[in-house]
């Protein structure tokens, strides 16, 4: 029964990936990437790995599906005469790399099946090292102490990608706020109810992330998803100015992190290494902002923020 | 199987039932009302039936208490999404009128 499901959710991806790269719709793509990225969600829990398939449901399919259709909007209000159609041209190359590449998925899979994990096995190693961090979740092991400047390194990623995108972004383009005409009521019931909830959320997440599922960046993407919805609604809008506040939560985790990790060599400790729980919710904290700001920020194409007029 | 498994297993293929319904009535009514209408039995009733179904079978009141609040927030989420797509499309429908009437 289990194994029917899997086989159900491996189809419904290979079939949903065809259908994105095939179709010649961009909206429709667009829709079934989204609709892609829950159902990789899916595949993550049903292959015992929770951390991912929130990280996938809330970045992946929520926040990047987000993105997609803000710049889609953007393109028909560029080009109206022109339907959003993608080029097709096929390839005759097409067919063949297809087909080696998942010969290739497929030999690799079938040998990974084969495998046994070896004594010396790096998970096995994370495993025996967890209880010494004070952690329960190794998720938050990895990313925090075992392999930090990965990490590090990811949010770097990030504020690099909001400087790329502000390089390329014209000044007063951003396409937000969708709408200037009469709001619905409910849509501030919506939110009065909706913002604090992910705020809730977005400090659970990054509460329990020591020993349970979750961690900054999922905590990141639940407060960013409010930031989207919030400037969707015209509460927030866009401005030209990275304001003081936005600046330091671009920063902060990047900032704190490396402060952290440059100041405990100065207690003969090695470079990055967490003096103890308390440096690693400290660092969380300061890299869910980061990471909520930033992409916030690449939703609305805009250096900074500003209150709505209402 | 247990009495308490039997009253979930008909609540889940009730609730999956409304999904299925609701799919169909997207994927075949006509216009986009028609459309919403379908949808939002789906939303409302079917999330409820699962989440009652799942509620039942949860080993504490901590876990039935997050099932209701999942239902809540999917209830308020779909209404309020539901009504912002019926009033743009009434608008466009009520533009694309007085377009027509405004002669080309």
């Amino acid at each position: 029964m289990s194994l029917a499901v899997d086989l159900l959710i491996a189809a419904a991806l290979i079939g949903l990936a065809v259908q994105i790269v095939v179709g010649g719709v961009l909206f429709r793509a667009i829709v079934l990437f989204i609709v892609f990225g829950l159902t990789m969600a899916l595949a993550w829990a049903r292959l015992g790995a929770p951390d991912l398939a929130m990280a996938e449901a809330a970045i992946g399919a929520g926040l990047t599906g987000a993105l997609m259709l803000v710049a889609y909007r953007r393109l028909i209000e560029i080009n109206p005469d022109k339907p959003a159609r993608t080029e097709r041209r096929r390839s005759v190359l097409a067919l063949p790399v297809a087909m080696l590449a998942s010969a290739l998925v497929a030999m690799i899979g079938l040998a990974a099946i084969g495998l046994e994990p070896e004594p010396g096995f790096a998970g096995r190693a994370v495993m025996d090292e967890l209880e010494h961090t004070g952690l329960g979740n190794p998720i938050t092991g990895v990313l925090l102490v075992f392999r930090n400047l990965d990490t590090l390194l990811e949010i770097a990623v990030l504020l690099a990608a909001f400087a790329a995108a502000r390089a390329v972004t014209v000044p007063g383009a951003s396409p937000l706020p969708l709408s200037h005409r009469s709001q619905s009521p409910l849509v501030g019931a919506l939110l009065a109810i909706i913002v604090p909830m992910t705020v809730l959320v977005a400090a659970h997440l990054l509460r329990v992330g020591g020993h349970a599922p979750g961690g900054a960046f999922q905590a990141g993407a639940v407060l960013a998803a409010s930031g989207v919805l919030l400037s969707l609604t015209g509460k927030l809008v866009p401005s030209a100015e990275t304001g003081p506040l936005l600046r330091l939560g671009l920063l902060a985790g990047l900032v704190g992190f490396s402060l952290v990790g440059l100041i405990v060599t100065g207690f003969g400790l090695p470079l990055l290494a967490m003096p103890g729980i308390w440096a690693i919710y400290a660092i969380e904290t300061a890299m869910m902002l980061s990471i909520a700001v930033a992409l916030v920020l690449l939703f609305t194409g805009s250096a900074g923020l500003r209150r709505g007029a209402d | 199987m247990s009495p308490r498994e039997w009253i979930s297993l008909v609540l889940l293929i009730a609730g999956a039932g409304f999904y299925l319904a609701g799919t169909m009535g997207m994927l075949r009514f006509p216009d986009v009302f028609c459309r919403l209408h379908a949808l939002t039995k789906a939303d409302n009733l079917g999330l409820l039936l699962i989440c009652s179904g799942l509620a039942v079978l949860a080993a504490s009141w901590q876990t039935t208490a997050l099932l209701g609040i999942i239902w809540l927030l999917g209830l308020i989420a779909a209404s309020v999404s539901a009504h912002l797509i019926a009033r743009h499309a009434l608008r466009e429908q009520q533009s694309a009128r007085s377009q027509s009437d405004n002669i080309r």
